[in-house]
């Protein structure tokens, strides 16, 4: 079913890979499309409590298939229109996603590949891994990825990113430095071991919780402090009368595993 | 330190004093880790207040006694109470919070000088004073998803303030993971990691007194101005910090500032 993607699973945790490695995982049309399903399935899924986002090959992703647009625009009638009317579906965020979403960059995220940076919740990298982003030397701006970036990092790299176009790269140490990233992983091939460690620490907490965490936190960013903060003290006080509210400090002085609720 | 102030109120669960134009605000129910009980919890209303209020602090120090700064609110007291987090629910649900100097509407700058653990609910007082310095064996991390509990307004604050993903890992993490000293100070959640430990509310003090020589009107308007552009986009951000930065125009110390500058002596504010 997925042509363009691998989707699979490994123990609490589901693996979304982009998997076009010969063109450095670049997004085409059908690409976009099945990455709405992948996020759709992985998230519907009481057993996967948190998603890792990786790219097969020596690239994480490289963004719009630039090549697959000049053969063939037709094809992207449909993505353009989402473009334009801010409806794009191919990242976790905008597919709400409320499962954790760690990215895992391997190599190169170029572009539109930054999308799936900002849109993460957690971003790991290997010590290889380069960020830049091509826009602007192939005569297209930048916008979301930068946009979404903006809200999250300090604000004067994603403009010297956007603005230096093609000619130079961030490595991963000074990604990280920034914030951009919390850890580097090297050598460059434990990144997907790396990734599972970490998503399986996550999964160990609970879900509901976690659900309205990320509700609060990324909801922050739509509004002012003040306004923000109203919003996520009705996110908090969802949560009260869980089960999971009581499990949690039980199992924590009964010094054993919580078992939280799976379903919502 | 001695010269302790006596306009204070009696605390049971904070020290407030001051030292110099330094006026200190210290939890202290260090055998619970400075966790925060209901009483507490008001008792922080009061204390920013007054110190806010005392013509003698120009500056406020907030620390903690004992092996941890802060983390969070009392659990134990939560599950004996019988009453848990709802006796909170009307004030959460209707944002009338008053145990951080933000919430208080504190004027003057708040140092926040972490010793030893925050947790959770800690990040508060991170979140919310104006600069914030660690002792070089502070550990910062957010249990709340590993018992059950949402992360929200804490962390709200703080991801306006630094790299947002540091935060939703935190988050995400749980007690699984401790963020130290240095990567804060890399990230620019706090700025000056103090070494060793012991040497935490000297630092603090010495922090404090060199802000006081600044003038109290103008930081006080600077603190609109910066706080208040969490409250906006940049243009509307701009606007606002217009009105406060136009309202010192005027003001003695605008005057006062300069002269003593050109006359090489210490400038003389108005309170």
């Amino acid at each position: 079913m997925y042509e363009r993607l691998i989707v699979e699973r490994r123990g609490p945790v589901g693996w979304l890979i982009f998997d076009r490695p010969d063109v450095g995982n670049a997004m085409d049309a059908r690409m976009m499309a099945e990455l709405e399903e992948a996020w759709r399935e992985l998230d519907d899924d009481p057993a996967v409590r948190v998603i890792v986002n990786t790219g097969n090959g020596r690239n994480f992703q490289t963004g719009l298939d630039v090549a697959a647009l000049s053969r063939d625009k037709e094809a992207m009638t449909e993505q353009s229109r989402r473009t334009r009317d801010a409806e794009l579906r191919f990242t976790a965020w905008h597919n709400q996603v409320w499962t954790p979403v760690i990215a895992a960059v391997n190599g190169s995220c170029a572009g539109g590949g930054l999308h799936f940076v900002a849109d993460a919740d957690i971003v790991i990298a290997a010590s290889d891994a380069t960020f830049f982003d091509t826009h602007v030397s192939l005569g297209q701006a930048m916008s979301y990825e930068g946009v979404g970036l903006s809200h999250k990092m300090a604000f004067e790299p994603i403009m010297r990113m956007a603005l230096v176009g093609r000619t130079e790269r961030m490595p991963a140490t000074r990604a990280r430095q920034l914030g951009m990233i919390s850890q580097v992983v090297d050598p460059p091939d434990g990144l997907r071991d790396a990734a599972q460690e970490l998503a399986e620490q996550v999964a160990k907490n609970s879900p509901a919780a976690m659900r309205a965490t990320k509700k609060a936190l990324w909801g922050a960013l739509e509004h002012g402090l003040t306004d923000a903060c109203r919003a996520g003290a009705q996110e908090l006080v969802a949560v009260w009368g869980h089960p999971d509210q009581t499990e949690g400090p039980l199992a924590f002085s009964e010094k054993r595993a919580a078992e939280w609720e799976t379903s919502t | 330190m001695g010269d302790e102030h006596l306009t204070f109120s009696k605390f049971d669960t904070l020290i407030v004093e001051r030292h110099g134009p330094v006026g200190w605000l210290i939890n202290n129910r260090p055998d619970q880790l400075n966790a925060m009980s209901s009483h507490m919890r008001d008792e922080f209303g009061d204390a920013w207040l007054e110190l806010d209020a005392d013509p003698e602090v120009k500056v406020i120090v907030h620390t903690g006694e004992g092996r941890a700064f802060q983390t969070g609110v009392d659990v134990q007291e939560l599950a004996t109470d019988g009453m848990g987090m709802e006796r909170y629910r009307e004030s959460v649900e209707n944002w009338d919070l008053h145990f951080t100097a933000w919430q208080q509407g504190v004027q003057k700058p708040v140092i926040t000088a972490v010793n030893g653990i925050c947790a959770g609910g800690a990040f508060h007082w991170v979140a919310e004073a104006d600069i914030v310095i660690a002792a070089s064996d502070a550990q910062f991390f957010d249990p709340h998803t590993s018992v059950g509990q949402v992360v929200a307004i804490e962390a709200i604050a703080l991801l306006r303030k630094m790299p947002f993903e540091a935060v939703m890992r935190m988050a995400l993490v749980g007690r699984y993971e401790r963020m130290n000293a240095e990567r804060a100070y890399e990230l620019g959640m706090i700025s000056q990691i103090v070494d060793p430990p012991e040497r935490l509310r000297d630092a603090a003090q010495e922090l404090g007194e060199t802000i006081a020589k600044n003038s109290p009107a103008a930081m006080r308007a600077t603190k609109k101005a910066l706080w208040g552009a969490l409250e906006h986009g940049l243009t509307d951000g701009c606007r606002a910090g217009a009105q406060q930065l136009v309202s010192m125009w005027g003001h003695p110390d605008q005057t006062e500032g300069p002269l003593a500058f050109a006359e090489k002596r210490e400038p003389r504010w108005a309170p």
